[in-house]
Parts: C-alpha cells; structure tokens; sequence
C-alpha cells in the first residue's frame, strides 16, 4: 500500500506528460513508418495499409458526427466517389497521386456538399436517413453510368501510382505513401481539435443555442466539419484502388457502411486517435477471419448496443478517464466568493437597444403586446414583472430565437429583428440565461475563450498549420479570456472543469464569457435566481461595473430589492404589456406595480405555473 | 398500366403498415425505432417455419409471428432504448441501428442468405378494374387501410391515445400528470411489433422471407414518415402509397436501377421544400 502512494506521484507526473505532448501518437507513427525494415511479412504490411485506409474514413465520421454532432453515413459515398475517380482516371493512362488526389478530394467535397447540404440544415434523423438511403442506392448510382464505372463487375488492373514522376510500385513505397497520408491527417485532426475551433465544434454540440448566442453560426460549422471529414474519406477511397488494384460496387454497402459506424463508437467518436483503434480491431477482427465473417452483421449489432449503452465515448473514453484519474487532479470546486472582483472590466463599445411596438402571438395567446423600450448604452435597464409576463420571450426575440409578430427591434441605428440568432449575436449582443449553459469538457479558460470564436475569426488552414497569425489569435484569446476572468474574479480558477465549478460561479463565468466577447448590449436573464444574499452582492456589483464599463445592460429579474439597486432604470411587464416605467424610487412607489407584481392583490389569471422558457 | 398501379399500391401498402408501426413507436417514445422495420422481416420468417416446417393455419402463424415481434419488441424498448431516455437524438440512434443490424445477423445465421418462399394465400392473380393483382397484394392493401382507420380512431378517441399522444409532446408533463411514460412506451413498441411481426404471413406471401429487406424497409419507412409528416397515420397510409407508387413507375418508365434512386430524390424533395411533411406541423424552437 505504502508502495503504491509512493508511486502515484510518479505515474501521475508520467501520465501528465503523455497527455499534454502526444508521445504515444509520435512514437507509433515511427513504427508505422519503419515497420517495413523490422522484418514484417506482405501479408501484415497489407493488413496496416487496410487499417490506416479504414481509420481515415472512420476519422472523418468522428469529425462530423463525434464532434459535428451529426451522424451522417455518407462517407461511404465519398469514399467510393474517390476510389472510382481514381480507377477511372488510371484507365485514362492519368496515374500520378498529385492529380488523382486532388481529384479525389474534389470529388469528395462535391459528393460531401451534395450530401449533407439537404440534410444538415434539418439535422438528426433527416440528415442520418438521408446518408443512409444514399449507402443504399450506391449500387444503383454506379450501375448507372456501366461504361465509365464497369457496373456490378467493377474496375480492375489499376496499376499502383506515381508521385510527381516517381514510381511508387514497390511494396514498401506504396506502404510510405498509405502511412505518411495517414499521419498527415491525424496531424491535421489533432491541431484542430486542440485549437479554437475544436472548443467551437464543443460548445455546438452540446447546445447550438449557446453557439449561436456566441455569434457561431451552427450551419456554416457543421457544413465546414462536414466537409473536412470528406476529405480523408475521399483520399482513402483513393488509396484502396491503389492497393489492390481492383474495385466494384461489392466494397461499398450497407454493411460496410455499418462497420465504419462500429468502428467510430467502438475507438470513440470524439478522440482523436479512436479511430486508429477501431479500425484495427474492425480490420483484424470481423472483416479478417473467415469464420468470423459469418457473424460480423451480429458482432457490429452488438458492439453498437454494447458501446451506446455503456460507453458511449468508446474506448477513447475509458483511456481518457484512466489519465484523467492520475494525471489531473480532479477539479477542486472552488467558491467564487474567495476572490475579490478587483480588475476592471476593459472598456466596452457600447449602443442603444430599442425595441418599438413590439408584438409577439405564440398560437392565439398574445404573449406581447406592442412593447416599446430601450436601454441606452451605459446603463443598467431592468425588466420585472410576474412570471409569464413575457420577459424572457422578449429576450428571445433580442436574440432572435423566436421570430419578431410585428414591431422593430435596432441596435443603435441598425435594425436587427429578423436576422438569424447568430448574426444578432456578432452584431453585438452577449446574453446569459436563466439556467447557466456551460458545456461539459471545458476549461474555464476554454469557456470563456468561446465567446471570441465569432468575432476574432481565423481561417482553419492558418489555425491547423499553426501560422503566426493564428498564433497571435491563440495570444489574444488568453488574454481577453483572462481579462475578462479577473474582471469577475474568476482569474485563479482558469484551469478549473467549467461544470464542476458552484451555481453562483457559473452564473459569474456566464458573464465573464459575454464579457469576452465584448458586448455593446447584454442580456441578462434572471442572473440572480438561485444565489445567497453575499452572491446577489457580487452580481450586482458586477452589473454595475459591466454598465460603467459602457455597456447597454438589460437585467431580467425577479429580486425587487436587487434591482432596486443595480439599475437605473426599471420598466415593468404586466401580461404583455409595459405597466410603467421610470427610475428605481418611482418604481418603488408606484401603486400598479405594487398591486400586480408585488402581490398586495393578485390579478386572476396570473399563471403562476406557467411555462417559463 | 393498371396491373403497375396494383403492384405499385401493395408493395406501398407494405411501406405504409411499416410507416404505421414506426409512427406508434414514435407517438408513444419520440423514437424513430430503425430496428422495427426487422420485426417486418423476422415475421415473414416466423411464417415461413411456420407454414414449412411445421404446416400450422394462417391464424396460429399470425399470432405466433404477432407474439414473437411483441416480445423482440418489448426486449429492446426495456434494455436498448429506456436506459438512454432522455440522453438523446444520437445515443438511441446508435442503439436502434445495432439492435436492427444484430436481428438482422442472426436471420442470417439461422436462416442463411437465400430468400424462402412463404407458403401462406398464395392462390393466382385476378383482374380487378382492368389489372391484375394477387390476393395476397389486394389484401396487404385492404390491411394497410384498415390499419390506419384503426390506429387514427384509436389515438384520437380513446383516453389511452390521447395520452398517448400527450407524452409525445411532452414527455416529462405528462409524467407530472401522473402518466407513466415507460409503460405506454413499452405498450406502443410491443403493439408495433405485434403488427409488423402478425402481418408476416400476409407480407411473406408477396416480398418472400429475405433477410436483408429490413434496412431497406426501414428508410423506405422514414421516407413514408417524412412525406406524411411525423405522427400522423392518415399521413403515413398516403405516404407509403406514394413510396410505392414512385417505385412501380420509376420502375416501368425509367428502369429497374431507378426504383430506388427516384424514392431518394423524393425523400430530399420533400426535406427541402417541406420539412415537416405534407401533415406535419411545424414547432418554434425554445430556449
């Protein structure tokens, strides 16, 4: 036992190291690479090259659906797309990699675009059946056009590549080439994992609301991830024609479509180097022993119902929770109220928001009623009113979630209403919400750092070959995001799990992150529901320095006293309709609000239950 | 050209009575329940043993193959889908997809590739209004109608449909109001089954016992789904006619290699120009 506390030490500081440089994946690629001089026979270098072409694919599909969040099986499409460009091209006397790469790549953008334009925009089962019934039809769609593809008897004699001239005939050329494009990709997979974008593809995943009250616009992403997981599936679908020198419909089905699925689930559809692991174990497994093949359809049936039951992050998963548990020290939960919020928040570009006659019906309920407001720009406005008096419908329609009845709604003297959430959103407009949405899987720091995916972009190749531009990028996000942190005295929590920090701190890091993303207007819904009176202090604190900072702050509240306190000016909602309006002391004085909000009469009617989004 | 629309209308008939199962299971769990297209295929098999091999009447093949899809049914609401109620479109996608290719697998094993011949109503073709058409096809047609009048009376007149069709709107409002969500869902999917799995004999007679017709099935279900609008059974009986009717004519006019690739252009027609299908409605997200 004794022993064993003495180690633990040493393998944590092992495992720490493994996980923040990618030794294990150097020193693999290095065998890969000199597997051909260790003395290995044909047999086995054929089985890697099958493995590395089927771990391409399945490395796509964790793109899009592991971190996309889509599962779309047209992957097989592509890879079929590439391995017939390919074959067609060579009997054409076209051989050298250069060209046929490129236009398995472009065929595979193509059939990517074709593919999931349709279905991404409706997602979930839309886009998966529509991949799916496409993996269905292959067969027919190449049957069609038999001169140019051969029909069902396929193409043959495809003689191996040539690279800029140079032959790649040899065994142990060829196996370079499958090896190096291998690791070429997973290079490029793990930079953008580990890079903003990869934090943008989190927070997409885990709530498109949130990414697009980011400014991140949810289509436009999952296309773009989309169509880079076409790539390397349209590159292996090249490197297969090569391989054996033969391809025919047989090799795109159904059911390989669903053993690249298996393999996805099985390594773990959000890692990085999952799809290493699945495709051997697919490769070396159910598609290698003849006897096995027999019950491949039922071992990939279980696999996907063992893995999505228990373990749906894969194997992947388990290797991360086994690092996780030596290498870092889990979380400490740490109280905002052991900080002091002493940094000032940087200067904000503030603008008016005005809404006039804004009216919105949801079925036949007038949930509001020619509402008129605005909250000029270095102030604190708040809006009360009981619930169900349409406050936070209002905020949705600032933020462009709901569609606007009738009515106008401007920043400055921009008119915003009817833009997409996403656009309202890099306009300028930051908000939180009443139940605070943080992703699981980030940092503190990474949180806050989503907010400026949007308005900071960067191109991904610049982002992926880690250029100086996106380094500076890289630069200037740490320090908004720190900033930003220090401003609500979050700074010593930055490394913290951002889930596992208390209610109060996330309602904090909620408005860090709209800090961050250096908001002219900012939303506030109910911020202080669920804090203690020391945390109602802080908020109010910070919503003051926020306004002072030179934002337009809107304070959506149910604590009179608070925002009493906090604002300067307080309009007040009473089933749809604005009831008064004025400063804190003749808000307190008024007698309507008294009687409708604060309860010395209740009005009949006032649903109490009422669904409160 | 009549003869076409016959056996365009009962191969629809048998997407239709597939589109209505997977909307059962959908009103009652918000699933699309990919797997429940295989309870169609295992009852075309539970026919064939039962006409083959042990030479029963039609009646005793139609409860057996009704009572095994309940339970195959039953077995995969409790240990596939319940344990990842909530978690979800993804999580149970997956499962659903396993759950269909391992049925598929073990049809496979037991049954080997070839399809077998089911030897229940298979008496010669008539001609009815100027086409001929089987017994066998004509009462697949007079099934999926009755079907759909039943499932549509049931869900919007009795309480249980209602409720029903509550929890699909609201599954946690409706388990406040006291209803338990886990039964009526159990209940739904062991209904759906029973259908799909009772219906073998008469399904059987037309398409064979094949073991891999469920995948084909089950897409070609969604597509009825998608046309129909999610829910509706009135929608899912003229989505499976059309289904089927795109596919006799695409058939006739352009080809055998065409039934498939024009149901496909359908189905991206129809999520382009009507997302929510020609029943359907269309909800306003929330936050």
């Amino acid at each position: 036992m004794a022993t064993l506390k003495a180690a633990a030490p040493r393998v944590s500081a092992a495992l720490t190291v493994i996980r923040s440089r990618p030794y294990i994946p150097i020193v693999l690629a290095a065998l890969l690479v000199l597997q051909p001089w260790l003395g290995v026979d044909q047999q086995w270098i054929r089985q890697t090259e099958l493995v590395v072409i089927l771990a391409l694919i399945v490395s796509g599909l964790n793109l899009s659906f592991g971190y996309g969040g889509e599962l779309a099986l047209g992957q097989v499409a592509i890879y079929a797309g590439g391995a017939y460009i390919t074959a067609i091209l060579a009997e054409h006397g076209v051989g050298d990699m250069a060209v046929t790469g490129l236009a398995a790549i472009g065929l595979a953008l193509v059939i990517g675009l074709l593919s999931g334009l349709p279905g991404i925009r409706l997602g979930g089962w839309a886009l998966a059946m529509v991949s799916f019934f496409l993996v269905l039809v292959l067969p027919n769609i190449i049957n069609q056009f038999p001169d140019l593809t051969g029909g069902f008897a396929g193409i043959a004699g495809v003689d191996r590549p040539t690279l800029f001239g140079i032959s790649l005939e040899s065994t142990n050329a060829f196996y370079l080439t499958v090896v190096i494009l291998g690791i070429i990709w997973f290079v490029f997979m793990r930079n953008l994992v580990v890079s903003r974008y990869g934090v943008a593809l989190r927070v997409l995943r885990q709530s498109p609301v949130l990414a697009r009250s980011l400014g991140i616009s949810v289509y436009r992403l999952k296309v773009t991830v989309y169509l880079l997981g076409a790539i390397p599936a349209g590159v292996a679908g090249m490197l297969f024609t090569y391989l054996d020198g033969f391809i025919s419909p047989s090799s795109f089905t159904f059911s390989v479509a669903i053993s690249i699925l298996a393999a996805c689930i099985l390594g773990g559809k959000d890692t990085i180097y999952g799809p290493i692991l699945g495709a051997a174990f697919i490769q070396f497994g159910p598609s290698n022993s003849e006897s096995f093949q027999k019950y491949s359809l039922v071992a990939y049936g279980a696999f996907l119902v063992i893995f999505g039951l228990f373990l749906s992050g894969g194997v992947g998963e388990l290797w991360r929770r086994l690092v996780s548990r030596f290498g870092r020290r889990t979380a400490q939960v740490l109280d905002a109220s052991e900080f002091d919020a002493d940094a000032a928040i940087p200067p904000l570009r503030g603008t008016d928001l005005r809404l006039s006659d804004v009216s919105k019906r949801f079925g036949g309920n007038l949930v509001l009623d020619r509402v008129s407001l605005t909250a000029r720009a270095g102030h604190v406005t708040a809006l009360i009113g009981p619930n169900g008096s349409g406050k936070t419908t209002l905020l949705n329609l600032v933020s462009g979630y709901y569609t606007l009845g009738s009515g106008t709604i401007s920043l400055g003297d921009e008119r915003i209403d009817g833009r997409s959430s996403h656009r309202i959103a890099r306009a300028g407009v930051a908000r939180t919400f009443q139940t605070p949405n943080i992703p699981e899987g980030l940092s503190v720091d990474e949180t806050v750092e989503s907010a400026r995916f949007a308005r900071h972009t960067i191109g991904i190749l610049p982002t992926v070959l880690r250029l100086p531009v996106a380094a500076r990028t890289r630069r200037d996000d740490r320090d908004a995001a720190a900033a930003a942190l220090d401003a609500v005295g979050l700074g010593p929590l930055g490394t913290a799990t951002a889930t596992a920090v208390p209610l109060g701190t996330r309602r904090l890091l909620e408005v860090a992150r709209a800090i961050a993303s250096e908001p002219a207007v900012l939303l506030l819904d109910e911020p202080a529901s669920g804090l203690d009176a020391h945390e109602v202090d802080e908020l109010a604190r910070l919503i003051r320095a926020v306004a002072a900072a030179g934002a337009a702050v809107v304070l959506v509240e149910h604590n009179f006293q608070m925002v009493l306190g906090a604002s300067d000016h307080i309009y007040v909602l009473a089933e749809g309709a604005v009831i008064a309006e004025g400063d804190p002391a003749t808000i307190r004085d008024d007698e309507a609000v008294a009687r409708s909000y604060l309860g010395i009469t209740t009005e009949p009617g006032t649903d109490v239950t009422g669904s409160r989004t | 050209m009549v003869t076409t629309i016959w056996a365009g209308l009962s191969v629809g008939a048998i997407y239709a009575i597939a589109g209505l199962t997977y909307n059962l299971g959908y009103i009652a769990s918000g699933v699309f329940n990919f797997a429940q297209a295989q309870f169609v295929v295992v009852g075309t098999f539970v026919a064939y043993y039962a006409g083959a091999n042990l030479k029963v009447s039609i009646v005793l093949a139609i409860i057996g193959g009704a009572l095994f899809c309940a339970v195959l049914a039953g077995l995969e609401d409790v240990i596939a889908l319940r344990p990842l109620a909530g978690s979800g479109l993804s999580g149970e996608l997956i499962t659903t997809v396993g759950v269909a290719v391992l049925i598929e697998g073990i049809i496979l094993l037991v049954a080997g590739p070839d399809p077998q011949r089911v030897p229940y109503i298979q008496s010669d073709s008539f001609t009815l209004l100027g086409g001929r058409i089987l017994p066998a096809e004509a009462l697949l047609i007079v099934c999926a109608v009755a079907f759909t009048v039943i499932l549509a009376t049931l869900s919007r007149r009795t309480t249980l449909g209602v409720t029903a069709l509550a929890a699909a709107e609201n599954r946690r409002a409706a388990t406040l109001r006291g209803v338990n969500v886990k039964a009526l869902s159990l209940g739904a999917f062991m209904l759906a089954g029973a259908i799909a799995g009772g219906l073998g004999p008469v399904i059987g007679a037309k398409t064979f016992a094949t073991f891999d017709l469920g995948d084909g099935l089950a897409l070609k279900a969604f597509v009825v789904l998608a046309i129909g609008g999610f829910g509706s059974f009135g929608g899912a009986l003229i989505g499976g006619m059309a289904v089927g009717l795109v596919e006799a004519l695409s058939t006739r006019w352009l080809g055998d290699n065409y039934a498939n690739i024009m149901v496909l252009v359908v189905l991206v027609l129809i999520l382009l120009i009507k997302p929510s299908g020609l029943f359907g409605r269309r909800v306003e997200r929330t936050v």
